[in-house]
């Protein structure tokens, strides 16, 4: 009788480890990218030098990146131009080949391009197009079905819930070059998740829109995930993506991880301020507010003020003892403007070493 | 096999959307062959003069075969890889089950289908306009090896076009020179597009005969119009499928290549 159960156990925890081990839809260890380029001299004269005696430099796009992410999971990948993000997600994809470092997707190494892989992956940028240019998208969906032999039920299936979801039943058999960015986006969206994939890169998905027309492929994104348990990286520069989208960013500068997990986290790991709003009784001198912190707006009866993080306590103090205070609140730093610190490339450092 | 159908079907309709563009393509074609045609019909203009080894008719039909075969062999929509390539637009195929070669040879072949339908609307009609006397070929094994070598002649040009549209993954910008360089230079000079090639010196022929360009054009017409039997055809046959396994091969090697250069730097 003990022996059975005991040997149950072992099975359970057994389970419960490949369990483990299959959830996990992308492993990437310690992942080197670099590009030889050849550098060429301004004019013709350069060009020619070039040509015979070739300026060759190493550009080290990814310096040994780590990470790993769960099945269903939504993740936001940020940093400026230039960071790696696109780099990265071409390596996922299986379009660049690795200088050196471990990747699987779904068990795969996505640079063989094996067709089961491809099956179950897409990967869709704002700035490039797939459906074919002259001719209704409706044709190039077709083409689609076809060459990811999608069977016709299923088929029929997935394109009326996703003309449906993104709204773009009239513009079906419309020439795509006479369609708007956005009415293009959104078909471009369907033509590529009409496989169902399980695992999806974005990169810049909104770039362009305007907001509406962000807002309805933002909605989509969110809906697919949580529908299909679909895995979703996704890069972008607009902050309402990212706030709206993901649980989790990895913040990524000149190649390397600076940052990876929850978004409520960046903010108590990189706001190196925080805010204090206070309402005044009666005018006060503003000269004086100054010396306690940087005034980011006044407008009386309200005061808004960025004080170092670890001098909050102090500030709130003398302002409450110094100045006529009606109300006062200390709020953290609004995700935004670290983000926005994110995106023009302050080195944001690890607070914590 | 059904993802090509719907590969060709979609390229079908891609051709019709520039419609003007076709057809100014066509009457491009027509010109030429008015051009070629009074050419050669004034050369021969007097009764039974034989040049070369034609007599009028013959190099009638010469110049009435080209329409055929040009639409058959050199009508073709790789030159568009090379674009596709430069501008990063192959990532699309990248990132898809599909075999790119495969793909482009059914857009190929669906571009040549239409271009079939339209050169018999041409022949019939320059046919009544010019009323040449043409050679009809009646030994039906010289047709059926007629047939074969234009087989050949489109998987050569096919490959020879797919490795050179492979530059741009080293030189984005020269893709189009390369293109020009083969079929301009290469294709319409050492063909036999323009003229037969019997015409130039006997050692030149010899030289071009170990070439793969001949059997484009030139050689399959000498075969439908009785020039080249025996030992001479089945020797043209067996070096032009040589060159296609050479061609092919070189092919293989030179997308690799590619396709790793682009693995490694993207683009």
């Amino acid at each position: 009788m003990l022996r059975v159960s005991a040997s149950r156990c072992y099975t359970l925890a057994m389970s419960k480890e490949n369990k483990e081990a299959v959830e996990k839809t992308i492993i990437v260890e310690h992942l080197v990218k670099n590009f030889e380029v050849t550098e060429r001299k301004p004019g013709l004269a350069g060009s020619i030098s070039s040509l015979f005696s070739p300026q060759k430099k190493i550009i080290r796009a990814l310096k040994s990146i780590s990470f790993s992410i769960n099945k269903g999971e939504l993740v936001g990948f940020i940093g400026p131009n230039g960071a790696g993000k696109t780099t990265t997600l071409k390596v996922l994809s299986g379009l660049l080949f690795p200088t050196a470092g471990f990747i699987q997707v779904m068990g795969f190494d996505p640079w063989t391009r094996r067709p089961e892989f491809l099956k179950q992956i897409s990967l869709i940028m704002g700035q490039k197009n797939q459906l074919w240019w002259d001719l209704p998208a409706i044709e190039t969906l077709e083409l689609n079905r076809a060459i990811y032999e999608i069977p016709q039920n299923i088929y029929k299936e997935s394109f009326d819930e996703l003309v449906e979801l993104l709204e773009v039943k009239k513009f079906l058999n419309t020439p795509v070059r006479k369609l708007s960015l956005g009415q293009r986006m959104r078909l471009e969206l369907v033509a590529a998740l009409l496989h169902h994939p399980k695992v999806l890169f974005l990169d810049e998905p909104t770039i362009g829109l305007d907001v509406v027309a962000q807002q309805k492929v933002r909605d989509f994104i969110f809906e697919y995930n949580r529908k299909h348990s679909a895995t979703i990286m996704l890069t972008s520069h607009n902050m309402d993506d990212l706030i709206d989208l993901a649980k989790r960013v990895i913040v990524i500068d000149k190649g390397q991880i600076l940052f990876d997990g929850n978004l409520k986290e960046l903010v108590v790991q990189f706001a190196k301020e925080k805010i204090i709003k206070v309402y005044l009784s009666k005018e006060a001198d503003i000269k004086k507010l100054d010396e306690i912190g940087k005034i980011k707006r006044f407008d009386f009866p309200q005061a808004i003020l960025a004080v170092p993080r670890e001098a909050t306590a102090v500030a709130a103090a003398e302002l409450l003892q110094n100045f006529p205070v009606a109300d006062l609140t200390i709020e953290e730093e609004p995700i935004e403007e670290i983000i926005r610190r994110v995106f023009r490339g302050e080195v944001i450092k690890k607070k914590n070493g | 096999m059904g993802k090509y159908l719907q590969v060709f079907k979609i390229s079908f309709q891609q051709e019709f959307v520039y419609r003007l563009n076709f057809i100014m393509w066509r009457v491009r074609n027509v010109l030429q062959i008015f051009i070629v045609f009074f050419l050669w019909d004034t050369v021969f203009s007097a009764q039974g003069r034989q040049l070369f080894g034609y007599d009028r008719d013959k190099i009638l039909t010469y110049v009435f075969g080209l329409i055929f075969i040009k639409a058959f062999v050199l009508s073709s929509r790789v030159q568009d890889v090379a674009g596709d390539i430069a501008r990063g637009e192959i990532i699309n195929y990248l990132l898809k089950p599909v075999n790119y070669f495969k793909y482009w040879l059914t857009r190929d072949i669906s571009s040549k289908a239409l271009n079939l339908v339209f050169a018999v609307g041409e022949f019939s009609l320059l046919y009544l306009i010019l009323r040449p006397p043409f050679y009809f070929q009646n030994n039906p094994f010289l047709i059926i090896l007629f047939l074969i070598s234009i087989i050949l002649a489109i998987f050569t040009y096919y490959i020879l076009l797919f490795i050179v549209n492979a530059i741009p993954f080293w030189a984005p910008e020269m893709g189009w020179g390369g293109h020009f360089l083969v079929t301009v230079i290469m294709v319409e000079f050492l063909s036999g597009a323009l003229f037969p090639l019997d015409i130039l010196p006997a050692s030149l022929q010899n030289v071009l005969n170990f070439t793969p360009f001949p059997y484009l054009i030139f050689f399959p017409l000498q075969v439908y119009l009785g020039k080249i039997t025996g030992f001479l055809l089945f020797k043209g046959i067996f070096i032009s499928t040589i060159w296609i396994f050479i061609l092919w091969f070189f092919m293989n090697w030179i997308w690799k290549k590619g396709f790793k250069v682009y693995q490694a730097y993207g683009r």
